[in-house]
């Protein structure tokens, strides 16, 4: 296991009822480093980093945040580190239908205390940074599924968390769009020297990553063949 | 398409979709059980001193409580017509379905429209099974043969004819209504929002309302100089009439003022939770005309009611002022008689009791908005609780979603409420009252027009301004606020169920 690891997991296991979805996985992600999640669909993958997020409890196993145990916090102290420390890209459904679109990106800042002023610059330059600033007063219904993923990623990067968990982030979008987004998130993310988790099936999205895992059946798959030829130079389940 | 593939298509769901038709058929029961006793009260005639209720008995009391019976009705529709929305996102699967398997519009619209038109047409019958159960069961009278219920009467066929036809074809004018800013396409159903935002002017209803209460007594007046009564229908007219466009204009104001919370919380609010509501209260005012109709219809009415009991308190009290004047003058005891005062604060107890039930249902109505609200959302919800967004700030946004609109709405159905009746009356006289009275220890020396025993007796008009009972009303805006408060408390028991994160994947 990695000293340098910002996040790591330790024989994780999570079962649905009597179905497995996790039959121990262990890895670990260090600092700034931008890592993909791959594997065919049911494989476990979006529960794994809903385990490395805090978002779900694993059934056995460790998941450490900077040498801490988050595994056995309760939930709001999880909640708490989700909403300082971590941002989360889901596929589509996250921002809320009845805020602008600054307000959406400003939401993360309220919460945590900012006022109101302060928190709408904050937004509104994010939303510049991700070049979406045009749409900064229209609601996520009046938008383009690309652009509603880059107001997501600027609501997710706006608190400037030190790790970012992207599920399925292009999942919804054309590859066009998907490619702007993912540029827009690997950029941003090497800026600010940000740890990323991308979840994804799609072979072009993980090559975006410094280094890239396989699940299959709820574990890592040892053999370390992904979806897709490994980028020259990446290794595969360092 | 025939009928029994529309009803087979109308029937069709999941366990919510049962839920939802079986809800609606309770409340088609409750408004036809409503229905049907007042239809029996109004169906017994002349001076009936065959029951125990003096409700019952006197012909003067007995079309308030047949309107209190009525009343009930609107609280109950409310509730049928909250029920109509549950499980929406999943109907909505279902129909655009059907409309990808071939269906026009035209036909998706009638499949929604025959499952309300279907569960009413069942709560109907069963409204009528029941009543008439209910009927042989309370039929029980006591040893002098008076019976405390009017079981010995049937209602018209009338009436039967309006539960069994009247209600079903109510409800489904009312989900046709509904439907109509529903596109169904075979991708889903998509609502036509309004982006306009609204504008004060329906609630400028309540003035031609509150006018029509005002010109009850110069119009008394009038017919009483022309030496002809007042027909019953001109006075129905003004007390209804006026009292329905009152009732419109505060239910159809509410969306404005729902819209106006909303800016001003938008402008004034700090925190997150009050920019969530303030979003939503911005994004969708209508549904607080739509969801506190039954219950500001509530208010009103006992608003309305509280401020004829006053009028009344004052006319009994310079009515006694009267009668006292003329025993002292007279030289008589007076007789103390306000007992019998007591038997028409029973019929306005009575109202009261009607109000208090009508809002009970109301809160009913709220709790299932409430609670679909939330089911509805909550893919997004969950979504904003995993990043991290706590569950109290989205209760917070909840509470302050509800809140806003409902308090400055009850303070204005208070308002008109008790404008109705003071529209037509502030104050109370008692009139003078003249005579003659006989000095005389032998009666008979009185008999004469001239007898030197007869003495003029005068008192002077009493006159005392109607109190504005602001106790009771503070009781009332408190009962509704208390109902709105639970029905949000009890749906916040819902928050945490729906939106676990560990069903994430699955919502």
């Amino acid at each position: 296991m990695s000293t340098s690891a910002i996040l790591q997991a330790r024989g994780v296991v999570k079962s649905y009822g009597p179905t497995p979805a996790l039959r121990g996985v262990t890895l670990a992600v260090d600092e700034g480093e931008i890592l993909a999640v791959t594997g065919p669909s049911g494989c476990g993958k979006s529960t794994l980093l809903h385990c490395l997020s805090g978002i779900l409890r694993p059934d056995a196993g460790e998941v450490s945040w900077c040498g801490q145990r988050i595994d056995s916090w309760p939930e709001h102290r999880r909640s708490q580190l989700r909403r300082g420390e971590f941002g989360i890209l889901f596929q589509f459904g996250q921002l809320v239908a009845e805020l602008t679109a600054v307000e959406n990106v400003a939401l993360p800042l309220l919460l945590s205390g900012v006022r109101r002023r302060a928190a709408v610059t904050a937004a509104t330059t994010w939303l510049e940074r991700l070049g979406v600033s045009e749409v900064a007063d229209q609601r996520p219904g009046e938008v383009s599924g690309g652009q509603q993923q880059r107001i997501a990623l600027a609501r997710a990067l706006v608190t400037e968390p030190r790790v970012l968990f992207a599920d399925e982030p292009t999942g919804a979008l054309d590859s066009l769009a998907g490619e702007q987004v993912l540029t827009e998130l690997v950029r941003l993310a090497r800026q600010q020297h940000t740890t990323v988790v991308l979840v994804t099936h799609d072979a072009s999205v993980a090559a975006y990553a410094d280094r890239e895992i396989v699940l299959r059946d709820g574990t890592v798959d040892e053999t370390g063949l992904g979806l897709h030829a490994v980028p020259a130079g990446r290794a595969v389940h360092r | 398409m025939r009928p029994g593939t529309l009803l087979r298509l109308a029937l069709a769901g999941t366990r919510t979709d049962t839920a939802r038709v079986v809800l609606t058929a309770l409340a088609a029961m409750c408004a036809a059980l409503s229905i049907l006793s007042a239809a029996t009260v109004f169906a017994i005639s002349g001076w009936a001193d065959q029951y125990t209720n003096a409700l019952l008995i006197e012909p003067g009391l007995r079309p308030g409580t047949a309107l209190a019976l009525l009343l009930l009705c609107i609280p109950v529709l409310a509730l049928a017509g909250q029920c109509s929305r549950l499980g929406a996102p999943a109907r909505d699967r279902r129909l655009a379905a059907i409309r990808l398997a071939g269906a026009t519009p035209r036909q998706v619209t009638a499949v929604a429209v025959t499952e309300t038109a279907v569960a009413s047409a069942l709560g109907a019958l069963l409204g009528i099974a029941v009543y008439a159960g209910g009927r042989a069961l309370l039929h029980r009278p006591g040893p002098d043969g008076r019976l405390p219920l009017p079981t010995d009467q049937l209602p018209p066929a009338a009436a039967i004819g309006v539960v069994l036809v009247g209600l079903p074809l109510l409800a489904s004018v009312a989900a046709a209504v509904l439907l109509r800013r529903a596109a169904f396409t075979p991708f889903g159903v998509v609502r036509r929002q309004r982006t306009r935002p609204p504008n004060p002017w329906p609630a400028a209803l309540v003035i031609p309302g509150v006018g029509a209460f005002v010109v009850i007594e110069p119009l008394a007046r009038w017919f009483q100089r022309a030496e002809a009564p007042m027909p019953l229908w001109v006075l129905s007219l003004l007390l209804g009439g006026g009292g329905l466009l009152a009732t419109i204009g505060v239910i159809l104001g509410t969306a404005w003022l729902s819209h106006t919370a909303g800016r001003v919380l938008h402008a004034r609010g700090r925190g997150p939770a009050t920019l969530l509501a303030a979003r939503r209260l911005m994004a969708d005012p209508w549904t607080g005309s739509r969801v506190f109709a039954a219950l500001l219809a509530c208010v009103l009415v006992g608003a309305g009611a509280a401020g004829v009991r006053a009028w009344f308190t004052a006319g009994f009290e310079v009515e006694q002022a009267s009668n006292r004047a003329w025993a002292e003058a007279a030289g008589e005891t007076y007789l103390d008689d306000s007992d019998r005062y007591a038997f028409y604060y029973r019929a306005f107890d009575l109202i009261n009791a009607a109000v208090a039930v009508a809002v009970v249902i109301a809160a009913l109505g709220l709790l299932v908005f409430a609670v679909e609200g939330i089911v509805s959302r909550r893919r997004a919800y969950t979504a904003m609780v995993a990043t991290g967004v706590p569950r109290r700030t989205l209760a917070r946004a909840l509470s302050w979603q509800m809140l806003a609109p409902v308090v400055p709405a009850i303070a204005l159905a208070l308002v008109v409420g008790l404008a109705m009746p003071r529209a037509m009356s502030r104050e109370a006289r008692s009139g003078r009252q003249s005579g003659t009275v006989c000095e005389a220890d032998d009666p008979a020396l009185c008999e004469a027009l001239d007898s030197p025993y007869l003495r003029t007796v005068e008192t002077p008009e009493f006159v005392q301004p109607v109190a504005i009972p602001v106790g009771q009303l503070a009781v009332i805006g408190g009962v509704a606020l208390a109902a709105v408060t639970v029905s949000l408390g009890v749906s916040l028991l819902f928050l945490r169920s729906s939106t676990d994160i560990s069903d994430l994947r699955t919502t």
